[in-house]
């Protein structure tokens, strides 16, 4: 199966902000946090089209996401950068000893469910 | 009049008016604004011990007893606090202190506090927000995205407005330059002077800034174009620049070079620095501690003294705290996923006005007034300004600053 490393960057989105404020339990709030924006290129060579699960991994942790390709036209194009909103999806790939702006990841395609927030909170206490 | 208290930017123009449980009607509101009036009625927290409901004083109590038996408690947060209980939680971490090793920090201690320090002691020259809408007629938002983070900063202040020195504003004395590593959307309204940066590109970028300054040849790969910054640089009067995260993560202890590209603009003009803190109170947090030890977003009290450093961090104390109190923010969502494994697993106690992942995993819940809306008191917008404020709600939750003072006097 195909896979793409890529530095993952932290970004703020206002909508993603806003639907937090009002439930970090929501739908809403998990659709826009546990999403990655990926450089077409990357996309092709994942084989994936938006909405497409993605298992992110590193030493930290893993996340199920959903992928997007990035509106960037081919000038600004960027294989091998990717961005994700601040969330306790992100956090999942922040270790302890790596800058919290970004981190790098390993992405495949998945059949798994894109995770839970619940699943986030299990793990915190496991 | 109402507050905004949804980030640093306390804007002090809002209208709202409430009716049977919700926002009925809001003016001047920007969409992160609007999700924060709307969230003080949803999800509200109750006082609860292990899951289960009591009243406000058993919560209150057992509170105190946790943080009374602990040897190295952490206390953190405080970002979206009135100054008056962060003054109260900063007394309680030196009391705490006196016979543990308390850990007091905010939420900028990751990021943030790094420049805020720097600004508070005088390294960094600053202004208010009021100076640049008056005479700035260039900002730099370097690793900053307002149009995400601070919905209003280009309209109340940096790109819009008409200011004293600035009536033509935008369309005709004002740049905006974005450097970012996307084209984010504030990128996309400085979409003349966006420099796109890969991560970790800061440094190499303030070289070559600082050497078209000097008449060099940069090394970089659109030579033109970061001539054509120089001479908008040279030429600008009075310049502003708003570094965020993506800039402040990317140099980390590196901030000499930064400070010597600010000595040298300001050999030709003035540039002044406001960090872009996100939460509502960063700065009075910062502010309140600096005075107090000289240290802006975390130290440990021990035995009447203030310690600083990486083994008095969120990430060191993590990993020895045997108790946590959470106030003004959600550790468990905001931090890496080890450390905040590592808080999970300690007795929280979490003083939220909502349900939050820290909630969820505390042992003690003591809800709280919303800050703004049914809170008043003080607080510090990005720039230093200091903002009064009236609670614009009826409540009968205790404030922060109520709570923190019970568990004062209880422990």
């Amino acid at each position: 199966m195909a896979e793409v490393e890529v530095v993952v960057v932290a970004v703020r989105d206002i909508f993603q902000d806003e639907a937090g404020r009002k439930s970090l339990f929501s739908e809403e709030y998990k659709s826009l946090s546990a999403l990655i924006i990926l450089d077409k290129q990357d996309m092709a060579g994942l084989a994936v089209k938006d909405g497409d699960k993605l298992l992110a991994k590193n030493d930290a942790g893993s996340i199920v996401v959903a992928a997007r390709a990035s509106k960037d036209d081919a000038k600004e194009a960027h294989p091998g950068l990717a961005f994700m909103c601040s969330s306790p999806w992100y956090n999942q790939l922040v270790s302890d000893d790596s800058c919290q702006g970004s981190v790098k990841a390993t992405l495949a395609p998945t059949a798994e469910a894109i995770t839970a927030i619940s699943e986030i909170q299990a793990r915190m206490k496991s | 009049m109402a507050i905004c208290t949804g980030c640093s930017l306390l804007c002090e123009d809002i209208v709202a008016s409430f009716e049977n449980g919700s926002l009925k009607h809001a003016k001047n509101l920007c969409r992160k604004g609007h999700g924060h009036f709307q969230a003080a009625f949803t999800e509200r927290t109750r006082p609860m011990i292990d899951g289960e409901q009591v009243t406000i004083d058993k919560a209150v109590e057992r509170a105190a007893e946790i943080l009374k038996s602990a040897k190295s408690p952490l206390l953190y947060g405080w970002s979206n606090c009135t100054e008056e209980a962060q003054s109260e939680g900063i007394a309680l971490a030196e009391k705490l202190g006196a016979t543990a090793e308390a850990t007091i920090a905010c939420t900028t201690s990751f990021c943030e506090g790094i420049l805020m320090e720097r600004v508070l002691s005088g390294k960094i020259e600053t202004c208010t927000l009021d100076d640049v809408r008056n005479y700035a007629d260039t900002s730099i938002f370097w690793g900053s995205d307002p149009s995400s983070s601070h919905p209003r900063h280009l309209s109340r202040f940096s790109y819009y407005p008409r200011g004293e020195k600035r009536q033509r504003s935008y369309e005709e004395e004002r740049t905006c330059i974005a450097v970012d590593v996307r084209r984010s959307p504030t990128a996309q309204l400085c979409s003349n002077y966006y420099f796109r940066l890969p991560p970790g590109g800061d440094l190499p970028f303030m070289e070559a800034i600082l050497a078209v300054l000097d008449g060099k040849i940069p090394k970089v790969a659109d030579k033109k174009k970061m001539i054509e910054l120089a001479t908008v640089l040279k030429k600008t009067e009075w310049g502003a620049i708003f570094p965020g995260p993506g800039l402040i993560y990317s140099l980390q202890d590196k901030m000499e070079l930064f400070e010597q590209l600010l000595a040298r603009l300001n050999e030709i003009t003035p540039f002044k620095v406001v960090p872009m803190v996100a939460d509502c109170n960063a700065r009075g947090f910062n502010e309140l501690l600096f005075e107090k030890t000289g240290h802006a977003s975390s130290v440990s009290f021990n035995g009447g003294s203030a310690a600083y450093g990486p083994e008095h961090s969120v990430l060191a104390a993590a990993k020895k705290c045997d108790a946590v109190l959470a106030i003004g923010s959600d550790p468990l969502s905001e931090l890496p996923i080890g450390t905040a494994r590592a808080l999970a697993h300690q007795p929280i106690i979490a003083i939220d006005p909502r349900r939050s992942l820290t909630t969820d995993a505390a042992k003690v819940v003591i809800p709280s007034a919303l800050i703004g809306l049914e809170a008043g008191g003080t607080a510090v917008r990005m720039d230093g300004v200091k903002i009064k404020f009236e609670p614009v709600m009826n409540s009968e939750l205790l404030t922060d600053e109520q709570i923190l003072a019970r568990i004062m006097e209880a422990v």
